[in-house]
């Protein structure tokens, strides 16, 4: 046996130890009561997600780890990072988690909680002032371009009123109106 | 044919009037009556999904109670509008709470979520309802085995449970116009456009990524069936030469202008002057 009565203090470690103190049990509950978040707990953390990720090589926190950072209830860590908002919503890792964890769906469960906090790019937002203000992200300007193609010049049945009306109301203009 | 409910979303419109004629035009050609929605506007985009989750089954919720007015299934031209309607149509399918809860909503404007209309993708109503040979019937210009790619797109593709949509209806509907389906490595890949708004670098890396890999395996032209990822493969494609320098003059085309030129429309109706990446050299693949 090897003597190791030398040794004073914890042992080294590749990764510092998380802080207990810091995470917060109800977390994983919060995501799970969200929509199509059921089998988070499933995860065995088995990468495949992260290996079907095309930009996890950019990113600090894995795809694989942010779900263990949600089963863990590192709440504030998972919410605050940049990489909820850099999922490119491909779906890749969804796809082909074996345990059937929607891991897209629940990246947007969690912008969705970020976003109530006023944890969200100000670039999102704006997109937000847009449907608000327009009811759609992109207007037609070049009428004639539509013309020449023999296509009405206005969008038949276009009409903006509904959706401006129920993101006012929702926390689309919540965020919007904060942002003013 | 059956008639359907169309729903153009706001960047086909806006953006691509090119898509929207070619693919009137064809529709109308095999019968389909495509009628545009009155009252709706656009479904908010995974962004919105992303910032307010209620706000965007709301508004997706109202367009697909419009339809199962009518009584007709939803067709859309964008990967985008297709992906918000599939998913909400999925989870007020298969959510009663949710279902109840925006029913109750829906109901002040005398509307109810049923189901009965289904979103389906312009293209899968090509494949499915119009069928393969009939439309080889209408082929009268065959392009010449010329190399395309095409690119599906993540949300006509994924999740799979929820758009239902089989990863060969393209290559099908590539292959019945006389061309030759190219493939290559990052098929599947992301085009990068929903993070554009936060990563624009990020999101030029991917398109890029994604021509590359189309070029090298030999493609001449690629084809898309979403405004988004028109933008960001062949409006993108533009700058490459500044970032990167790489031109990779790589046309693309929505699919209804390849099918429209098979079937011996001309290029003035199909609105190919409108791609960004000159598109002319397809003319010289179509036969006379």
């Amino acid at each position: 046996m090897t003597d190791n009565t030398d040794q004073i203090g914890p042992p080294e470690v590749l990764i510092d130890p998380i802080d207990m103190s810091e995470l917060n049990p109800n977390f994983r509950k919060e995501i799970q009561s969200m929509p199509n978040a059921e089998a988070l707990s499933a995860c065995f953390a088995c990468s495949t997600c992260t290996a079907a990720c095309p930009i996890a090589n950019i990113w600090d926190y894995k795809p694989h780890q942010l779900i263990r950072m949600i089963l863990l209830g590192m709440r504030e860590t998972v919410l605050s990072s940049k990489e909820i908002w850099l999922c490119l919503t491909c779906f890749e890792c969804q796809e082909r988690c074996p345990q059937a964890v929607r891991v897209t769906d629940i990246f947007f469960d969690c912008k969705n909680l970020a976003a109530e906090e006023g944890l969200i790019p100000s670039s999102i937002v704006a997109l937000g002032k847009e449907l608000i203000e327009n009811g759609q992200l992109y207007v037609v300007t070049a009428d004639w371009e539509r013309e020449d193609l023999d296509l009405e010049p206005e969008v038949p049945g276009l009409s903006t009123e509904a959706v401006k009306k129920i993101l006012s109301e929702t926390r689309t203009g919540r965020l919007v109106k904060g942002g003013d | 044919m059956p008639t359907y409910s169309l729903y153009m979303g706001c960047s086909v419109p806006a953006n691509y009037p090119n898509y929207e004629a070619s693919m009137c035009l064809v529709a109308e050609s095999f019968g389909i009556e495509l009628e545009y929605m009155e009252d709706v506007a656009c479904c908010g985009s995974p962004n919105l999904r992303a910032m307010d989750y209620w706000g965007w089954v709301m508004v997706n919720a109202r367009t697909l109670a419009l339809a199962d007015k009518k009584g007709h299934d939803t067709v859309t031209p964008c990967n985008g509008c297709f992906g918000s309607l599939k998913d909400v149509y999925h989870l007020l399918k298969h959510n009663s709470e949710y279902r109840r809860k925006v029913n109750t909503e829906l109901k002040k404007e005398g509307l109810e979520f049923q189901g009965t209309g289904k979103p389906r993708h312009i293209i899968e109503v090509f494949h499915t309802d119009v069928g393969i040979d009939a439309i080889r019937k209408k082929i009268t210009r065959p392009l010449d085995g010329v190399g395309i790619a095409i690119h599906y797109g993540c949300h006509l593709l994924r999740p799979n449970d929820v758009t239902e949509f089989p990863p060969r209806i393209l290559d099908e509907l590539v292959e019945v116009t006389g061309a030759k389906v190219i493939e290559y490595p990052l098929w599947k890949q992301c085009c990068g456009a929903t993070v554009l708004p936060v990563d624009e670098n990020l999101a030029i890396r991917l398109a890029y990524d994604k021509l590359k890999s189309m070029k090298e395996a030999g493609a001449i032209f690629a084809t898309v069936v979403c405004p988004a990822c028109c933008n960001q493969l062949d409006l993108q494609q533009l700058d490459m030469k500044k970032t990167y320098g790489e031109e990779f003059n790589l046309p693309i085309l929505f699919y209804p202008q390849i099918l429209g030129l098979a079937m011996g429309f001309d290029e003035s109706v199909v609105g190919l002057e409108m791609n960004r990446v000159p598109a002319g050299p397809i003319l010289q693949h179509v036969s006379d």
